[in-house]
C-alpha cells in the first residue's frame, strides 16, 4: 500500500514510519508545517522537521514539507483567540486534528494517489462486522483517541495507526531498535503555537486586549475580587480563583466576559448534571446514536471518562448520570461505548447552556 | 527513474572540468596562500590566476576581486561593508533596494537598520512584471543613501533589471553620486557582465550556478568604493576579507566562469528555443499563466502560476515523476512560502500559492523539455480533476 505518514518530528511518529516501511508499505513521509511564529514546545519547529527529514533518511524514505500556515492561522490559531474572547475553551489540538490532518491532510494525500495516511497516534483502528472503529491506544496514559473523536467512519477506513497496539516505552524501543535519533526525544506538552515560557496570556495579549472582571459569589453575589483577564478564567477552574470569606475553595462556575463577570461557587454549588452540545459540531464514528442512547463521555484528553445518556428533543444534550465539575463551552466532549469503553462513538463541542 | 533536472536556478550541475581542476587542491599538500615557501607559492599562484580570471569575467581590475564563500557572503560583503564605512561619516545612512532583492541581500539591509539606528532600508517598487521602477528609485534616492542595490536579474522569475537607468540616477540624482551594488547571481549564467554592470560599483557573483562549487563566490570592487572588513581577521583579500583563501573554491569558480564565457552564445540560443516551446505548452495547460509574459528575461527560467492548485501538491508529483523543479520561496523548514516578490509584484495569494519555477541550463536537452511537457501536463491535469471531484472540501 501507498502509505503517506505525517511525521511531526517525535518519537511516535519515526516509530510509526519505520513499523510500515517494515511491514512492506510504500511509505512516504510528510511533515506539516503548521506554526510560523515563535514555538518552544517540541513541535512543528524548524527543528522538528529537521528531526522528521533525518528519520526519513535513516530510514531511506522520501520526505516533504507541506506548508499549511495560513489554513492554520484560519482553522485553529484564529477561532482559539475569538473563542476566548467569548469566554470560551476551544481545544486547538482537536481542531488541527479535524480541520488540517484529517481533511486537508487527507484531501491531498488522496490527490497525490495515496491509497492511506498513517500517524503516530496512540489509537488503534479496528474492524469489526464490517465498520471500521476507532479504539483508544493500548497504553493508557497516553491514549489520544480523545483528540482523534471526530473521525469518521470513512476517514477511519483510511487512516493507519501503527503505534496504537505499544506502549510508550515499547515505541522507544523500537526507535532505538530502529536506530531512529528521535528515540529519547521528550514528549511534546502544550499547545504548539505558544511558547511554554511565556504561557497563553501573553500569547492572547499580543492579539486582544483582554478584559479585567469582577469575581462575583453566584450564590450571594459578593464580589470576591477581580480578574486582569476574564477571558483566561474556565468553567471549572479553581487556580488563580480568591476563596470565599469563609475561606472555602471556589470555583469558576460561569464567565461572561462581555459583562466583566466571573462566577464562581463552592464545588457543590457548581456541579452539573446536564451537557448542552452544539449540534453542527456533532459527529458519529459509525453508528448514529440517538435520543436515549447510553454513552461514556471524556472531556478532555486524558480525563476519566463517565456515564450519561444522549439526549435529542431539538436539541441535543448529555445528562450525566452522576454531578460533574462544569465542562467548558468550547471544550469537545467525545463519547465511548458503554459496553465496551475503548470504542469511540462520537464527539461533539460543548455549547453554552 | 530518469532524473529531468529543471532546477539549475538553485543550483547548476557540477561540472567535470570543473572537478578536474579542483582536485589537485583537494588532496595531499595545499599550501596556504598567505605563506612564503614553494607549496605556498604553488597555491598563491592558482589563487592568482583565478583572480584574473573572474576580473576578466566581469570585466574590473584584478585587484578588485574579493573571493568569498559564495554569493550570500558576497551581497553581505557588500551591503554591511559600505554601509558601516557610511554611518560612520553621516548622520543618517539609507540603505536603497528594490522590493524584489534576494535574502541575502534583504536580510543584510534589515540586520543593519536592525543594529543600527542610524541606519534604514528605503525600499524601491516594481511594477507587475516585477522590473525595478526608476521614478520609485528617484524617489528613493537621497542624500542620505549609503547604497543602491538592485539585482541584475530576479532570481525567482528570470526577469532582467534595468541597472543602466538605476546606475544612472544613483550616480546623477546626488552630488558625488551614491555607490551601488548588484547582485549578479541569477545572471551570470547569461548575461555578459562586462556589457550590463559597465557602471555598477560592486558586483556579487557565485560557482554554483554555472557548474562550479557551492561556497565559492567574489565580491568584484569597481572604482574604488570605500568600504570596511565584516571578517577582518588575518588581513586576506586586501584586508577586506580575513581568512584562508579557499584554492580549489577560487580555481572551481574561474574554470566555471571560463566554461560559462566560452559556451554562452550557444546556450543562450539553445536554452531561448526551449523557453520558448515551455512557455507555449505551458500557457495551453488549465489555469496557468505565465509570470510576466513580455518581460525581458533570461532564458534560463520559466515561472508559472496555477490558479486553485498548491506547488506543494505540484511539486510531489513532479518529483514522483523524476522532475527536479522548485516554487522558487520556501523557509528554514523546507516548506514552500508565499513569495516577495509575487507578492511585489501584485500577485494574487491565490495565485501565489500555485507557483513553480523551472529553470535551464547548458546541460538541458530537447528531450528533457519534451518530458517535462508531459509530465506537468498531466499532473496538471490529474489534480485539476482531484481538485473539482474532492467532496466537501470547504475552503
Amino acid at each position: 500500500m501507498k502509505v503517506l505518514v505525517a511525521m511531526s518530528g517525535g518519537v511516535d511518529s519515526s516509530v510509526a514510519a519505520g513499523l510500515l516501511l517494515e511491514a512492506g508499505h510504500d511509505v512516504v513521509g510528510a511533515t506539516l508545517k503548521l506554526w510560523g511564529g515563535a514555538s518552544d514546545s517540541g513541535c512543528c519547529s524548524v527543528a522538528d522537521v529537521d528531526d522528521a527529514r533525518r528519520v526519513a533518511q535513516t530510514l531511506g524514505i522520501d520526505h516533504h514539507v507541506f506548508n499549511y500556515t495560513e489554513e492554520f492561522e484560519r482553522h485553529v490559531v484564529a477561532p482559539f483567540v475569538a473563542g476566548h474572547l467569548a469566554g470560551t475553551s476551544p481545544n486547538p489540538c482537536i481542531e488541527c486534528n479535524r480541520h488540517i490532518k484529517f481533511e486537508l491532510l487527507f484531501e491531498r494525500a488522496t490527490r497525490l494517489g495515496f491509497d492511506a495516511v498513517a500517524t503516530g497516534h496512540h489509537a488503534q483502528v479496528e474492524v469489526r462486522d464490517g465498520h471500521h472503529l476507532l479504539v483508544r491506544g493500548a497504553d493508557g496514559d497516553k491514549d489520544q483517541s480523545y483528540v482523534l473523536g471526530y473521525l469518521r467512519e470513512d476517514q477511519l477506513a483510511m487512516l493507519l495507526l501503527p503505534i496504537g497496539h505499544l506502549n510508550k516505552h515499547e515505541v522507544r524501543a523500537e526507535a532505538e531498535r530502529l536506530g531512529l535519533r528521535t528515540w529519547d526525544k521528550p514528549d511534546s506538552q502544550d499547545v504548539c503555537f505558544i511558547e511554554a515560557s511565556k504561557g497563553r496570556e501573553v500569547f492572547l495579549r499580543q492579539r486582544a486586549t483582554l478584559t479585567t472582571a469582577s469575581i462575583v459569589d453566584v450564590t450571594t453575589g459578593e464580589e470576591l475580587g477581580t480578574t486582569p483577564a476574564a477571558e483566561l478564567m474556565t468553567v471549572g477552574q479553581r487556580r488563580g480563583v480568591v476563596p470565599g470569606r469563609d475561606g472555602e475553595r471556589r470555583y469558576v462556575s460561569r464567565v461572561d466576559v462581555a459583562a466583566r463577570r466571573v462566577e464562581v461557587g463552592r464545588l457543590e454549588e457548581i456541579l452539573i448534571s446536564t451537557v448542552a452540545l452544539d449540534a453542527d459540531s456533532l459527529s458519529f464514528s459509525h453508528a448514529t446514536l440517538s435520543d436515549g442512547s447510553a454513552v461514556l463521555v471524556q472531556s478532555s484528553a486524558h480525563g476519566r471518562a463517565q456515564r450519561a445518556t444522549l439526549r435529542h428533543d431539538g436539541r441535543w444534550w448529555l445528562e450525566l448520570a452522576a454531578p460533574s465539575r462544569p465542562i467548558a463551552a468550547g471544550q469537545s466532549v467525545v463519547l465511548y461505548r458503554v459496553d465496551d469503553p475503548t470504542v469511540v462513538e462520537g464527539a461533539a463541542i460543548v455549547s453554552r447552556t | 527513474m530518469n532524473l529531468y533536472y529543471f532546477d539549475h536556478a538553485a543550483s547548476a550541475p557540477r561540472r567535470d572540468e570543473v572537478t578536474d581542476a579542483m582536485a589537485p587542491w583537494q588532496r595531499g599538500v595545499v599550501g596556504n596562500p598567505s605563506g612564503s615557501h614553494r607549496a605556498a607559492r604553488d597555491a598563491r599562484r592558482a589563487v592568482e590566476e583565478a583572480r584574473d580570471e573572474v576580473a576578466a569575467f566581469v570585466g574590473a581590475k584584478p585587484g578588485g576581486v574579493i573571493f568569498t564563500a559564495g554569493g550570500t557572503e558576497s551581497c553581505h560583503l557588500a551591503i554591511a561593508g559600505v554601509t558601516n564605512r557610511h554611518r560612520r561619516t553621516h548622520e543618517r545612512s539609507e540603505i536603497v533596494i528594490s522590493r524584489i532583492e534576494h535574502h541575502a541581500v534583504a536580510d543584510a539591509a534589515e540586520m543593519m537598520a536592525r543594529d543600527f539606528e542610524s541606519v534604514s532600508v528605503r525600499y524601491v517598487e516594481v511594477d507587475a512584471d516585477g522590473v525595478v521602477d526608476l521614478d520609485s528609485l528617484s524617489d528613493a534616492v537621497s542624500s542620505r543613501s549609503a547604497l543602491v542595490s538592485v539585482m541584475a536579474v530576479n532570481n525567482e522569475t528570470g526577469v532582467r533589471q534595468p541597472l543602466d537607468g538605476v546606475n544612472s540616477l544613483a550616480k546623477s540624482l546626488v552630488p558625488g553620486g551614491v555607490a551601488t551594488h548588484t547582485d549578479a547571481v541569477a545572471a551570470a549564467p547569461w548575461l555578459s557582465l562586462p556589457v550590463i554592470t559597465a557602471t555598477t560599483d560592486l558586483i556579487s557573483i557565485c560557482a554554483h550556478k554555472l557548474g562550479g562549487p557551492v561556497n565559492s563566490g567574489a565580491l568584484i570592487v569597481r572604482n574604488d568604493v570605500p568600504f570596511d572588513a565584516v571578517t577582518p581577521g588575518g588581513g586576506q583579500e586586501r584586508g577586506l576579507r580575513g581568512g584562508t583563501v579557499d584554492v580549489a573554491a577560487a580555481v572551481g569558480l574561474a574554470v566555471a566562469l571560463r566554461l560559462t564565457e566560452r559556451d554562452r552564445a550557444d546556450v543562450y540560443d539553445r536554452v531561448a528555443d526551449y523557453q520558448h516551446t515551455l512557455m507555449a505548452a505551458l500557457s495551453l495547460l488549465p489555469g496557468c499563466a505565465i509570470t510576466a509574459p513580455a518581460a525581458a528575461r533570461v532564458p534560463g527560467t520559466v515561472h508559472v502560476t496555477f490558479e486553485g492548485l498548491a506547488s506543494d501538491e505540484v511539486l510531489f508529483l513532479l518529483d514522483q515523476a523524476g522532475v527536479c523543479a522548485s516554487a522558487a520561496a520556501s523557509c528554514s523548514s523546507g516548506a514552500a512560502v508565499p513569495s516577495h516578490v509575487l507578492a511585489a509584484m501584485g500577485v494574487e495569494a491565490d495565485r501565489a500559492r500555485g507557483s513553480l519555477r523551472l529553470s535551464m541550463g547548458a546541460e538541458t536537452t530537447e528531450a528533457d523539455v519534451e518530458a517535462l511537457i508531459a509530465i506537468l501536463s498531466s499532473v496538471v491535469f490529474r489534480l485539476r480533476d482531484e481538485v473539482t471531484a474532492a467532496p466537501g472540501r470547504k475552503d
